[in-house]
């Protein structure tokens, strides 16, 4: 790892960009932008020029080169093209000659000054070389070999450029902990491949440097850096920025550090992906090793292309899954389309939710059912989590991977639900669908105890000493799942919208069936009203004057007359009873039940009382047996029993005997009662519309009926979700039953 | 004064009553008025009633399904002043729908009977109406 900062506040505020030094391998002069004069100098500078530091401060550009045989005009002939083309990465590095030793100059301006750094060269061979690996490069990434294999030959390449011991290609976590993802190195070296670093072996600063300044170099970790001076009066708090100095020291603390691992030298390149540093090369020699300009830059675009070339396999990696997801959630939404029941188009079709991410279980919460799928928590941890959910209110969906850290009581079922994708299909319903990934027991290997032990240094500030040693240890990381990518939280989103354009598109259908309900109800209100006034008013009166003329005139007609008459008043009669049957059939689908625990003894001997009065004369036999209770309607169970019975006592008229015999029993989840008569009975084959309104069966036509008492019959048991059923054969009686749900105690 | 007020906007209705009144062959005198309106003017000494104020009868028999006001709005009226807030009002209606006995009840009725719909049956309510509500009721006006 290379400048490794310490994770303390005040650590995180080093200014590891001013710190004050070079490495004192080169040399560095700082001049004004506009009049080329002298600012700051490195200590060390008379090595290069000999001239001391307090001779150059505050003078020309020009006196820097006084003792050499360097022509002073070709300095200032390159600073004034920089200057005017405003570029100075195409002319790095300047290739100089200072008393017959040559140099690499690198110029950069930065803040209003232009700083000039002198390092020594390398082997000129080298370059061949570095140029057939960086084609090598380019021809991997464009082939399509493994990542693994990828990121390995990249290590190994940067190896051969740079000649250090050890590489590693070390990335980044979501934390910022690292991890080493590949390594090349000399065989007696000790393998750090799989090591995970704790977040705080680089600072926020530092990372916020590495992604300006791509490659840092420590040649030499045991030498003494070289202050930089800067001329009379320049303001203290404006130090030499460094930020894009290829020189710059790095903190007494990461040399230390350095020191305790064994590295006398060690380089670090960025790997950024969009601007974001997403890894970092790091690379580790035991002995001091200076590695020149152009050898850097090779290093430098080896690990740019590589750096491209992962990222891009990673979008064809998400574009993969995003296809399939995106497959998965079209089938989805056709599903959705096709079915209009959304729990078997999500969880009871070929496609299900599970199939549009990685998830290893789901559930869906819906209409206050829970539907599980794969490997889930149990119903009711499935419940107490989306209660948990509906309090953080996502809105449109929540992710973690590390579930019982945020809800503990999630712990108890980390095993297959650490992680948590959640979207909402109704906050005020709870309804949710979630998808859980199991626990991953990562053994994460550490560069020694993340939890570094905190010394208290003699000034009692708190600091900490960087790790001395990189035996690693295991930690275990709990209640934490593999993360949830972007194409799956995307996938989810977007079954979420066409979940919601199905619900929505029910629920408006639904409210304009209620609107349209609504009407058909006021229309049929108006509709039994008229029927009931306006129709039975002239009724009555054709009733009321047939009684008249018979009362007054009677003794004027002759008996056919009279029975004329006679006929007219039983018309009307009929006509009544029908039409306040049919006014009874439409208010039963209308009020509100009122029920409650009806005594059914005393119903059904209230009602055979009326019977027996009503069938004077007749042979008649009325039994009734077991009488549980049920729970109905009260009015509506006396209709319903009245017309059953009655029904049973008309069509036993011919029998010479009539028996009927009425029986309750209750089982684990309703009551029955049975209607057994031994009347005309009837052809199964004929019963389907035994129900229908105004439907009357052939051999019933010697009796009178309306033909809608067993129609109100069957619409107070539907009222009642109960059931009707009959068994019946002609000439044989005939047995009804019906059957009262018992009240559920939920 | 009366004591049957009938108020019946059906011509048939009323002369039905009128048949059976004469019918129960006893003292007993009425009126019949063919709207709501009416009914309020003159139980409340309005109108063409103004210079003719009438005692008030001891029974006023209402149809409630009548044109213009209704038998509810009637009630309504008749209860919201002083005069008339006790007079015994009967609803008498062809109607047994729950909502129209509700609404009659919470504007003030003091009964309620269904129009049975036959000779018999209507003759037989007409007689137990007048017995009780002209004979057996105490009125406020009790002296």
């Amino acid at each position: 790892m290379n400048s490794f900062a310490v994770d303390l506040t005040n650590c995180e505020r080093e200014p590891i960009h001013i710190l004050g030094h070079i490495q004192s391998h080169g040399y560095l002069v700082a001049i004004q932008s506009d009049t080329y004069t002298i600012v700051h100098v490195s200590a060390n500078i008379a090595e290069l020029v000999g001239i001391p530091p307090t001779q150059l401060l505050g003078q020309s550009v020009k006196t820097l080169l006084t003792d050499t045989d360097l022509p002073v005009s070709n300095l200032i002939e390159l600073l004034n093209v920089g200057c005017r083309n405003d570029s100075w990465d195409t002319m790095n590095p300047n290739r100089v000659t200072l008393n017959g030793k040559v140099w690499n100059l690198i110029i950069h301006q930065y803040l209003g000054l232009i700083l000039l750094e002198w390092e020594p060269i390398g082997d000129d061979r080298n370059l061949l070389i570095n140029q057939q690996l960086i084609a090598q490069s380019l021809t991997e990434v464009q082939s399509s070999r493994t990542l693994t294999d990828l990121l390995q030959n990249t290590a190994q390449r940067v190896k051969t450029i740079i000649g250090f011991d050890r590489v590693m290609v070390y990335r980044f976590g979501a934390d910022w902990h690292g991890q080493v993802v590949a390594e090349a190195k000399d065989d007696e070296l000790e393998p750090y491949l799989g090591l995970h670093y704790p977040a705080s072996d680089i600072p926020r600063q530092a990372r916020e440097l590495y992604k300006v300044n791509l490659v840092r170099l420590i040649a030499d970790a045991t030498s003494t850096p070289s202050r930089i001076l800067s001329e009379l009066g320049w303001p203290e708090n404006r130090p030499l920025d460094l930020t894009h100095s290829v020189l710059r020291a790095v903190s007494p603390v990461h040399i230390e550090y350095l020191k305790n691992m064994g590295v006398q030298a060690s380089m670090s390149i960025s790997l950024l992906y969009r601007g974001e540093l997403w890894g970092l090369m790091s690379c580790h020699n035991t002995t001091p090793r200076f590695v020149d300009y152009p050898a850097r830059q090779a290093a430098k675009f080896v690990s740019q292309l590589l750096s491209a070339a992962l990222e891009f396999r990673k979008d064809q990696e998400d574009k993969t899954n995003l296809l399939q997801y995106t497959q998965k959630g079209q089938q989805l939404h056709e599903q959705l389309i096709l079915s209009d029941d959304v729990v078997r188009a999500l969880v009871k079709s070929t496609v299900t939710v599970l199939d549009v991410t990685e998830a290893t279980g789901a559930a869906l919460l819906f209409n206050d059912k829970v539907y599980r799928l794969g490997k889930t928590p149990d119903e009711a941890a499935i419940r107490g989590l989306a209660e948990w959910v509906h309090m953080t209110d996502p809105e449109t969906f929540l992710e973690t991977n590390q579930l019982p850290n945020l809800y503990p009581p999630a712990e108890a079922f980390r095993d297959v639900a650490s992680g948590l994708l959640a979207i909402e299909l109704s906050r005020e319903l709870t309804e949710y669908v979630f998808w859980f990934k199991p626990e991953k027991i990562q053994e994460v290997t550490w560069a020694g105890n993340p939890d570094k032990p905190v010394t208290v240094t003699t000034d009692g500030q708190q600091r900490i000493n960087p790790r001395t040693s990189f035996a690693a240890w295991t930690q275990i990381v709990r209640n934490t799942s593999s993360p949830w990518h972007e194409v799956e939280i995307g996938a989810v989103v977007k079954l979420r919208e066409d979940i919601l354009q199905v619900v929505t598109r029910q629920a408006n259908e639904i409210r304009l069936l209620n609107q349209r309900l609504q009407v058909a109800y006021e229309e049929l209100d108006a509709f039994s009203y008229t029927v009931s006034h306006d129709l039975r008013t002239p009724l009555s009166s054709i009733r009321c004057y047939s009684e008249i003329l018979l009362e007054e005139y009677g003794q004027d007609l002759n008996p056919d007359a009279q029975a004329l008459f006679q006929k007219i008043i039983d018309s009307t009669d009929r006509m009544r009873s029908l039409i306040r049957h049919i006014l009874y059939y439409s208010r039963m689908g209308r009020t509100d039940l009122s029920t409650q625990v009806v005594d059914m003894k005393q119903l059904l001997e209230g009602i055979r009382e009326e019977i027996l009065v009503t069938t004077k004369g007749r042979s008649i036999q009325i039994d009734i047996g077991d009488t549980p209770p049920i729970t109905a309607d009260p009015t509506m169970a006396l209709q319903l029993f009245t017309n059953l019975i009655g029904n049973a006592a008309k069509y036993t008229r011919l029998a010479a005997n009539a028996v009927i015999r009425i029986n309750g029993r209750q089982t684990d989840d309703e009551v029955i009662y049975a209607i057994d008569d031994n009347g005309i009975g009837f052809d199964m084959k004929q019963a389907g519309k035994m129900f229908d309104l105004f439907k009357r069966l052939e051999n019933s036509r010697e009796f009178e009926g309306s033909g809608v008492g067993l129609a109100i019959v069957k619409r107070i048991i539907n009222r009642h979700q109960g059931k009707i059923w009959f068994h019946s054969e002609p000439d044989r009686g005939t047995t009804f039953s019906v059957s009262f749900p018992l009240p559920t105690h939920s | 004064m009366v004591d049957v007020l009938y108020v019946e906007d059906n011509p048939n209705d009323a002369d039905i009553f009128g048949r059976l009144m004469r019918k129960l062959n006893r003292p007993f005198t009425y009126t019949v008025l063919e709207s709501g309106s009416e009914a309020v003017d003159y139980l409340t000494g309005q109108g063409r009633y103004k210079h003719q104020p009438q005692s008030l009868p001891k029974l006023v028999l209402l149809d409630l399904n009548l044109n213009g006001l209704s038998g509810v709005e009637v009630v309504q009226q008749a209860r919201s002043i002083d005069r008339t807030r006790f007079v015994p009002i009967v609803a008498f209606s062809t109607s047994d729908s729950p909502r129209d006995i509700l609404s009659a009840y919470e504007a003030g009725v003091n009964a309620y009977v269904v129009k049975p719909g036959s000779y018999q049956a209507t003759g037989s309510v007409i007689g137990k109406l007048c017995d009780f509500w002209l004979e057996n009721n105490t009125r406020t006006d009790y002296k």
